[in-house]
């Protein structure tokens, strides 16, 4: 039987300890991406269906609650993640500054949550940086953004993070030489989020793919580890040209970096790590933490962003959600 | 939670954990506790334990981290959905196939909407869809079996290993969906955060299933 006091599945309310204490993270977090340089947006609670669901929000479709406007008939949407808002924001309103920095902290509601018994209203807080294509002077922009979320977690107070690293330019490489149907790819992105080997070789064999290239997506699947990944990866995908290479040494100049910025910090890499994101398209991260059985904030590059509202550009940028950061930080 | 020195496996209760047992041993890690009866077993190498669990259960546990590995069908994984889980290793056990079976004789009313009987609501929805057919699914928790005789469904979907079963209930099977294995699965933060004995764990299971 339903009482009237209950909520909903996955909605999250904080009574007073709680909510001071999101409240003094909140405070001390915005404070922080203020002196790093990051302007703070409010971006609406509902919009127009259609601009929250390009570039960035292509995939949020099926997580996106919706209703209708009464006033114009249009489809709306409540915002299920606000990368894609601030994506629109720096392509309308920042459109003339060649970099753009931006920060926000709100809730969004999701049809369904990310994880098994996850909440379905997580207080997103994040950052976002535009203009800033990789590499740029020791992986400048990525490293910028990547710092912040290990601030984050740093003032969240959340104890023994591990940061996972990964490079989408490594999947891509091997995978464009295939030529397969988007829906081929769909299954062998789906296959590779699982590091399903067995179903890997069936989807080999059943699609005729060539032995070299075979081998390369069995690889990918055994590419994550310690940094001698980076070894191992450049001799067995040497034939995949100049963007391996290159997303090998971005992760290379990032690793060194985090070493001396974050010295014993434990650092894993995974060249298979999709992370459930379609739109990825360069270093990719996430942050886990003893005792959480996911990832605690997630974050990467995702360059053109922005085209749908006039103005394509690079862009790198992180986000975590509040209420996880407090279930498991000392802040 | 489970701890950052121990690594946790989920097996499966029943036909799979019997089937487990010999790889187990052969990787140094039999079970050093009564395991019909506890739940949490210690193993005989000082940082593995096992936690004995219904079939169905091993996703959620690995899915949430109270365990860092599993072993599990593939019917179950199936069934479960989702991306959640690394799945790296088909162990080659507890093999067996999810199968269509029907009364001997039955022929298919054309026009009639086919009603289903199955513990696997998800894998016969795909099925039929995948091949453009709309079906009534009904739930069941056990004896697939009885259904068709009794008339509350037409066919259904279930696991066959040897097909005595449904031979002894007057069924046949008229369609296999696809094999069934155990895998060997992965939580993903463990993978990263205990990755060195994950690692050497993985390959030692696929050593000693290569033979």
């Amino acid at each position: 039987m339903t009482k009237l006091w209950m909520l909903p599945d996955g909605m999250e309310e904080a009574l007073p300890q709680q909510a001071w204490r999101a409240e003094g993270l909140r405070r001390a977090l915005l404070d922080h991406y203020r002196a790093a340089g990051y302007e703070l947006i409010l971006p609406p609670f509902l919009e127009h269906l259609d601009s929250l669901l390009t570039g960035a929000g292509a995939d949020l479709d099926s997580l996106t609650f919706k209703l209708t406007d009464p006033a114009s008939g249009r489809l709306l949407g409540l915002r299920s993640d606000m990368t894609p808002q601030a994506a629109r924001i720096a392509a309308r309103h920042f459109a003339d500054t060649p970099v753009v920095r931006l920060c926000y902290l709100g809730t969004v509601l999701r049809t369904r949550p990310d994880a098994l018994g996850g909440p379905r209203s997580p207080r997103q807080v994040g950052c976002e940086l535009f203009g800033m294509p990789a590499g740029g002077g020791a992986a400048g922009a990525d490293l910028e953004v990547l710092s912040l979320m290990l601030d984050t977690l740093r003032l969240a107070g959340v104890a023994d993070v591990h940061l996972d690293l990964g490079h989408v330019g490594v999947y891509r490489a091997v995978v464009d030489r295939l030529a397969l149907s988007a829906e081929d790819e769909t299954t062998l992105f789906d296959i590779l989020q699982r590091k399903s080997r067995p179903e890997l070789s069936a989807f080999a064999t059943a699609l005729g793919i060539d032995a070299e290239a075979a081998v390369a997506l069995q690889a990918l699947t055994g590419l994550h580890g310690d940094v001698s990944v980076l070894q191992s990866a450049a001799a067995t995908l040497s034939g995949y040209g100049d963007s391996v290479v290159l997303a090998l040494r971005t992760l290379e100049q990032v690793i060194a970096a985090i070493a001396r910025q974050h010295p014993g910090l434990p650092i894993h890499l995974d060249l298979a790590e999709l992370r459930g994101a379609r739109y990825h398209t360069g270093l990719t991260f996430a942050a886990f933490a003893p005792g959480h059985g996911r990832e605690l904030a997630r974050g990467g590059r995702y360059d053109g962003v922005g085209g749908e509202f006039g103005m394509a550009r690079p862009a790198t940028g992180f986000s975590a959600d509040v209420n996880e950061l407090l279930r498991l930080g000392a802040a | 939670m489970n701890s950052a020195n121990v690594v946790t496996i989920a097996l499966s209760k029943g036909r799979i954990l019997e089937e487990s047992l010999p790889l187990l041993s052969a990787l140094g890690l039999e079970p050093a506790g009564d395991i019909d009866r506890l739940l949490r077993v210690p193993s005989k190498a000082a940082d593995v334990q096992f936690l004995i669990i219904r079939p169905t259960d091993v996703p959620t546990y690995v899915e949430y981290g109270a365990a860092d590995m599993g072993i599990v069908g593939k019917d179950i994984l199936m069934e479960h959905g989702g991306a959640a889980l690394y799945e790296p290793l088909d162990l080659n056990i507890a093999r067996c196939r999810l199968s269509v079976a029907a009364p001997k004789g039955y022929v298919p009313t054309p026009g009639k909407r086919l009603r289903v009987a199955t513990k696997y609501p998800e894998i016969t929805k795909r099925h039929y869809a995948a091949r453009g057919e709309q079906v009534e699914i009904i739930k069941l928790y056990g004896s697939m079996e009885l259904a068709p005789l009794v008339g509350l469904s037409d066919v259904i979907v279930d696991l066959v290993a040897t097909g005595k079963t449904l031979l002894a209930n007057g069924l046949v099977e008229i369609e296999q969906i696809g094999p069934v294995t155990s895998r060997l699965v992965v939580n993903k933060a463990s993978m990263k955060m205990k990755h060195a004995r994950i690692r050497e764990l993985l390959v030692q299971f696929e050593a000693t299933v290569r033979g």
